[in-house]
């Protein structure tokens, strides 16, 4: 009894309580379609999302958590960790919510298509709060493994079949050159593989910089760059996310994206921190290749999950600024603007699945004249769309603003005009969609809208996809506005957690901005 | 109190989108009324006296960002909010009665009427650069949908070009807040004296380009020919009533009020360019075969006036500027809306094919005679609103700036030579007795115009009613400009020390 409490206190197991009720939800779910059957499954993705949903409950719970670090260095439950895990939580339970319909009407299973997603979940979440190489790893690949399966799921399709295909070659390739860095890291601390005793070992044994620290920040990169679909390694991303099932892109794009900034924030701050200025430049790079590349070629799509593919390269590199301002508030505006983005871009992936469902189509000019036959559809569309090009007053202007404005405090000048003249580009890809579904006439209407069915929410799993898509458009047409609470979750996450704080503060420049911030609140609060 | 300007409208939208189709113009109609008799009533208790901001409000918003909800107007604004108010009523009732989709038509007119209320009342640089952006999509989408054969292309190269000027306003007032040091957007908090002329003079020309795209001046101003001529009549009474005065305010709010030094040195350079635009304006107009099109090159000319004015700094030519604005907006207001008119019923813009509307019969005589008017009215007859404007900014630049003065009252002469070929070509001659059978101007046509030109004849003859309320604000700005230029001047010593 003695010995296990002390090993209960050391592990501090209740930090990966929100993982286990995933768990659980998978087991269960595996097992009761096991039992009950096919035919009488319907229940499945309630209960999934209900799992998610007592995920994010304990995550909740969770916040400001005294000793975050549990399993002996392995995982950090910080409250950085904390919202990562919310957000892809979040997307995991949107993603079942448009996937019902989709994956029924596909003829295959839909609790094998849970278990994998929510596999991947686990992988991303677990991803968000690991604090050790093998750690990192192991979660990393579990994310990397269910999403190949996810996306060759339709194995019907041959599309579907190359996506896989290819993204299981180009990611395993990028897992072997990240493992590669990691065991640099290893060698190079001496054998430690907790990320904090790395960092402190490396910057005894090498005074800060090296040729082997260089090349291992970058295989580190290049397997991060990877996931969060950085330009030099973004080439997947347009196949993928036009060969795989739409509601599997829909969480690649914001859950698997979200747990590869996760881990970028944690592993470069934490062990890069004596060559900071180097990964500041590489992630400068790719973030200007990022905007440039994502907006610039999204312009010449003519299909939506392409278009879409390509915005979602671009949204990275501007979330890439918030990175490389590499300041309080440039921390706190990734995490806001993964926490819109993740609305926004789920949104318009809702409104994609249902055109195609409806129309089983892709292609942007099969839009033309929507409005007339679903206005709901239109609606959502070009609220989300608008949203992803920064119009105000939907979330993502005031995500992008705060982007900007964090970039702009830490003299990324160019950066932030580079993000600002790309995103008048990419106003001109979204605006293209909005002037297909509202501008068009009635007599310039497509032929899939010409045959377009009558709107029935009755079949199984069309009334998620309401649910879903309904409560994706008001969030992102009000979070923007009433986005008080958001910013302040986003900001307190950065300023409470001791890593960042500790990478930040001596440097004392984002200090003074910071503590601007609760002179103000008490007034915030009482709101 | 100001908040309701921005609410209402609002509200309007989600009534005439609950409400029958039918009863959307009416609904539209009693919620742009209400905002403008509150504005109005706000015109008449505001306090003379007081130069400052009034009817302020003031609510934390989202302070990691320094976003305040901070409104309040002064003598430049709220005249420009009843002018607002006015006109979306005008474009109301200009659209003309084929409006095929209503309820999105009104939801955009009210959307695009809060947007430039609350940008015309926002003390803080991101809230203003909030509802600047705000009419970016509602203006496309009226352009788009109800605009003429080359619509798509008019309102893509809108969209790209006022994207392009939000992205300079907004690079401007990052650096403004930045370089200030101010810890919110605040329009009260910034205080850029401290800064050296260099940046200043960055800072404003930045400040210019984005605001002089919206004008807009020559070398910026493509999209507006197509813009205004693609767009229906009504959409254009808007565009180019107040949402192209949202540049001449943003250049005297930000310009003039925030870079009084810097202002000093850019303004021969503003002066060149106003010049520029208004010999442009007219002599483009006076080569132009389409009625709107002109129309639309007069603007650009008019609008170069404002610039002159601005630039040239003197009390009586910002007051002279502010006019100008609201002189502008009424008579093009008025122009457009009887283009509108002349197009809906003859089917063509045309000056080679337009004849004879003068006749009382088979013409449009009530048309063509307030057509007369507002040309009459656009080119400076005493009497009218256009003639007290100009004359003000003439005689305020003129100690200033000569030259460039000279030349705009030349190009003033220009605008009456543009406008009697285009009223000798409308309203005169004889009517085509085969083609001439157009339908009537209905009352709901007919009103909007006669609104306009009594407020036009009105203003002319009793001028002082438009320049009390204007003149407290712009004495206080030109004298803050110059008790900064002389604290300047007389600090420069130090500093090159």
């Amino acid at each position: 009894m003695d010995f296990s409490s002390t090993v209960a206190s050391q592990l501090y197991t209740g930090a990966i309580l929100p993982e286990s009720i995933v768990i659980l939800t998978l087991v269960v779910v595996l097992v009761g379609d096991l039992i009950v059957g096919r035919s009488r499954s319907g229940w499945l993705p309630y209960g999934t999302i209900a799992g998610l949903f007592g995920s994010v409950v304990a995550l909740y719970f969770g916040w400001d958590n005294p000793n975050p670090v549990a399993f002996l260095g392995a995982f950090n439950s910080d409250n950085l960790s904390i919202l990562f895990r919310g957000i892809i939580a979040l997307s995991a339970a949107f993603t079942i919510m448009m996937s019902v319909r989709y994956v029924e009407r596909s003829g295959t299973a839909l609790s094998e298509f849970i278990c994998i997603l929510l596999t991947a979940t686990l992988g991303a979440m677990f991803l968000s709060g690991a604090n050790e190489l093998v750690m990192i790893f192991v979660s990393l690949e579990m994310l990397s493994i269910s999403s190949y399966l996810l996306t060759g799921y339709m194995k019907r399709d041959p599309r579907s079949n190359e996506a896989a295909l290819k993204y299981l070659l180009i990611g395993a390739a990028s897992s072997a050159i990240f493992l590669y860095g990691v065991s640099l890291l290893y060698g190079l601390s001496g054998g430690e593989t907790i990320l904090s005793n790395i960092a402190a070992n490396i910057v005894d044994a090498q005074g800060g910089e090296s040729l082997a620290l260089a090349i291992a920040l970058v295989f580190a990169i290049a397997g991060i760059a990877f996931k969060i679909s950085a330009v030099p390694f973004h080439q997947w991303t347009p196949d993928v996310y036009e060969g795989s099932p739409t509601p599997v892109v829909a969480f690649l794009s914001v859950g698997s994206k979200a747990a590869g900034f996760a881990l970028a924030i944690r592993l470069l701050v934490t062990v890069f921190d004596s060559v900071v200025t180097e990964w500041h430049l590489i992630f400068t790079a790719l973030a200007i290749l990022s905007m440039v590349l994502g907006n610039v070629v999204a312009l010449a799509q003519t299909s939506m999950k392409r278009m879409l593919a390509y915005s979602s390269i671009a949204q990275a590199g501007f979330v890439m600024i918030g990175l490389v301002a590499g300041t309080d508030a440039g921390y706190s505006s990734v995490i806001f603007y993964l926490l819109i983005y993740l609305f926004m871009n789920l949104g318009a992936f809702t409104c994609v699945i249902l055109f195609s469902l409806r129309t089983g189509t892709d292609q942007i000019a099969e839009y033309a004249g929507l409005y007339q036959k679903d206005p709901l559809l239109t609606l959502g569309l070009s609220v989300c769309l608008l949203s992803l090009g920064g119009i105000p007053p939907l979330a993502g202007f005031f995500g992008k603003i705060y982007l900007f404005w964090a970039g702009w405090q830490a003299g990324l000048y160019w950066l932030v005009l580079l993000g600002l003249i790309t995103s008048v580009v990419s106003i001109y890809y979204y605006i293209r969609v909005v002037k297909m579904m509202v501008v068009k006439e009635p007599q310039e209407m497509s032929d899939s809208v010409r045959n377009y069915p009558a709107i029935t929410w009755t079949a199984v799993g069309m009334r998620p996809l309401q649910v879903g898509l309904v409560f994706a458009t008001v969030v992102t047409s009000l979070a923007g506005i009433l986005s008080n609470p958001l910013f302040t979750i986003a900001d307190s996450s950065v300023t409470s957690t001791p890593m960042l704080q500790a990478a930040n503060h001596p440097k004392n420049q984002a200090v003074a901005l910071v503590d601007q911030v609760p002179i103000e609140a008490p007034a915030i609060a009482n709101d | 109190m100001l908040s309701l300007l921005l609410i209402i409208p609002l509200l309007g939208i989600g009534l005439l989108n609950l409400c029958p189709q039918q009863f959307s113009r009416n609904i539209a109609a009693v919620t742009i009324l209400s905002t403008f008799s509150i504005s109005t009533w706000l015109l008449f208790g505001l306090d003379l006296s007081n130069p400052e901001l009034q009817f302020t409000e003031f609510l934390p918003w989202l302070e990691i960002l320094g976003l305040n909800y901070n409104v309040g107007v002064d003598g430049l604004s709220l005249p420009l909010i009843v002018l607002n108010g006015f006109l979306t009523l005008v474009a109301i009732y200009s659209i003309g009665e084929n409006n095929n989709r209503p309820r999105l038509y009104h939801s955009l007119i009210l959307f695009v009427n809060s947007g430039i209320a609350g940008a015309l009342m926002a003390s803080n640089l991101l809230l203003f650069f909030l509802f600047y952006e705000l009419e970016l999509i509602p203006f496309y989408l009226l352009i788009a949908i109800w605009g003429g054969k080359k619509k798509g292309y008019a309102s893509t190269k809108f969209l790209i070009y006022t994207a392009i000027s939000g992205l300079f306003v907004l690079g401007a007032f990052l650096g403004m807040t930045w370089l200030s040091e101010s810890p919110t957007f605040d329009l009260e908090n910034l205080t850029l004296s401290n800064l050296d002329l260099d940046t200043k003079i960055i800072l404003l020309t930045v400040l210019l380009i984005g605001f002089g795209i919206k004008i807009p001046l020559v070398p910026l101003h493509t999209w507006l020919p197509d813009a205004y001529v693609e767009a229906n009549c009504a959409v254009t009474v808007l565009l180019g009533g107040v949402f192209a005065k949202l540049g001449t305010y943003g250049l005297i709010r930000f310009g003039l009020q925030l870079f009084p030094e810097a202002w000093q040195s850019v303004a021969p350079v503003l002066a060149i360019i106003g010049t520029v635009s208004v010999m442009y304006g007219s002599l483009a107009a006076i080569s132009q075969r389409d009625l709107k099109r002109m129309v639309a090159y007069s603007s650009i000319g008019h609008m170069g006036y404002i610039l002159v004015a601005t630039a040239a700094g003197t009390e009586l030519s910002v007051l002279g500027a502010v006019a100008q604005m609201i002189s502008h907006s009424l008579i093009l207001a008025l122009l457009f809306h009887l283009v509108g008119i002349i197009e809906r019923k003859v089917g063509t813009r045309d000056l080679d094919v337009l004849n004879g509307l003068m006749n009382p019969v088979r013409g449009m005589p009530l048309t063509s005679s307030l057509l007369i008017l507002a040309g009459m009215a656009s080119a400076g007859i005493p009497g009218l609103i256009g003639f007290i404007s100009e004359f003000m900014v003439f005689q305020g630049s003129f100690s200033r700036f000569p030259i460039p003065t000279l030349l705009c009252i030349i190009a003033s002469g220009l605008t009456a030579v543009y406008f009697v070929i285009l009223l000798n070509r409308t309203c005169f001659g004889r009517l085509n007795n085969d083609l001439a059978y157009y339908p009537k101007v209905i009352l709901s046509e007919k009103i909007p115009a006669i609104a306009l030109t009594l407020t036009i004849i009105f203003f002319g003859l009793q001028p002082s009613f438009l320049t009390r309320w204007i003149e407290p604000t712009t004495t206080q700005f030109v004298a803050t400009m110059e008790m900064q230029t002389i604290a300047l001047e007389a600090e420069q010593p130090f500093i090159s020390n």
